[in-house]
């Protein structure tokens, strides 16, 4: 009869056991066995509420752990939103191109110069070229730290195809630091036209523009004596 | 296939002392080679000083047709005759030098009227020198 009895109180709890484990793999944290009785299977109980203690806790600190992962995440996004705004607006302003003169275009390159830049400056140059028509545009790299192979190649490329479009480009304010790198690398200069200082430069070009101006004038007096004649 | 090329034949157009070819049509490479031939017979014919190529309407041009146009302007040298490209977009003269096609030996202006001074320049010249 007492056997019968305790089978019949085993298999109670044993069925208490399945159903915490249930709620508890359901999401349930809060379920324990909490058994009153001492004996054989009590431990067994207990050891199982234990670890059911230990996964609440591992599961909170994941959790945590999971949202101050996101809240970083989210704020280095933003960083790098505004990061990216800034390197868009720096490329926007630092490549203005202005006509100081009839004829004459200047572009004044300041900080470092990188291929992206530089491909930039190069559209922003050639369209301004054809868009105002002058066929005088001034480099001025006075504010050019130094200068590599890369960024040489660039300039030339960009004194090469505005000569395509019809336009002389001057170089001006090479620092001698930026001379001496240019001439140890083997890079040849030679083709470009190069002044000291924007000064220099400007005058070049004025003179440049009053030479051609007058041998206009010229010929137009010289055609219509022709024809008179 | 001679009507096709006929229809689409670019129009060398004789001024003063210089021949003024707009090119207003896509350049595929058949259409060049006999653009170069026509316009050195018809340098051969007139006595042009000078040739304006305008390619202000070309937006692409490849290293074969870059190649033509500096091989006609040294044929058309040796023939006494300057050419002169006008009107070049910037992204063709960027794709240009990028190919490595820098064009050396190849006047270039930024308009017609720019090109016409360029040429009347140097005829002028030629005639002091005489």
């Amino acid at each position: 009869m007492s056997e019968q009895y305790n089978i019949e109180k085993f298999k109670e709890r044993i069925e208490r056991i399945e159903n915490v484990l249930a709620s508890v793999a359901a999401g349930d944290m809060d379920a324990r066995i909490e058994s009153q009785t001492e004996d054989d299977l009590s431990g067994v109980e207990a050891a199982l509420d234990l670890l059911i203690d230990d996964l609440t806790d591992e599961l909170r600190q994941r959790d945590i752990m999971q949202k101050e992962s996101d809240e970083k995440l989210s704020k280095i996004q933003e960083q790098q939103k505004t990061i990216m705004q800034q390197q868009e607006d720096l490329l926007e302003l630092s490549s203005p191109v202005s006509k100081v003169w009839d004829n004459i275009l200047i572009l004044p390159v300041i900080g470092t110069l990188d291929s992206q830049r530089t491909q930039i400056m190069m559209e922003n140059l050639l369209q301004k070229i054809v868009d105002t028509g002058c066929t005088m545009a001034i480099l001025d790299i006075t504010g050019v730290p130094t200068v590599d192979t890369q960024v040489a190649n660039h300039l030339l490329k960009t004194v090469t195809s505005a000569r395509l479009l019809g336009a002389e480009c001057i170089l001006s304010g090479i620092s001698p630091a930026i001379a001496q790198t240019i001439v140890h690398l083997g890079i040849d200069l030679s083709i470009i036209r190069t002044k000291a200082t924007l000064q220099d430069a400007m005058i070049f070009a004025i003179r440049q523009n009053k030479q051609s101006d007058d041998a206009r004038l010229r010929r137009q007096l010289a055609d219509s004596n022709e024809n008179h004649e | 296939m001679n009507t096709e090329m006929h229809d689409k034949r670019i129009p060398i157009i004789k001024i003063k002392d210089f021949l003024i070819v707009s090119i207003q049509v896509d350049m595929h490479d058949k259409l060049a080679i006999a653009l170069q031939s026509q316009i050195l017979d018809a340098i051969g014919k007139t006595g042009a000083k000078g040739v304006l190529i305008d390619i202000s309407v070309l937006e692409m041009v490849d290293s074969f047709i870059g190649r033509m146009l500096s091989g006609m302007a040294s044929m058309a040298s040796i023939m006494d005759a300057a050419v002169v490209i006008v009107g070049m977009q910037p992204a063709v003269a960027i794709t240009l030098v990028e190919l490595g096609l820098e064009m050396p030996g190849v006047d270039t202006a930024l308009n017609m009227e720019k090109g016409i001074d360029m040429l009347e320049k140097r005829l002028r010249e030629q005639k002091l020198e005489l």
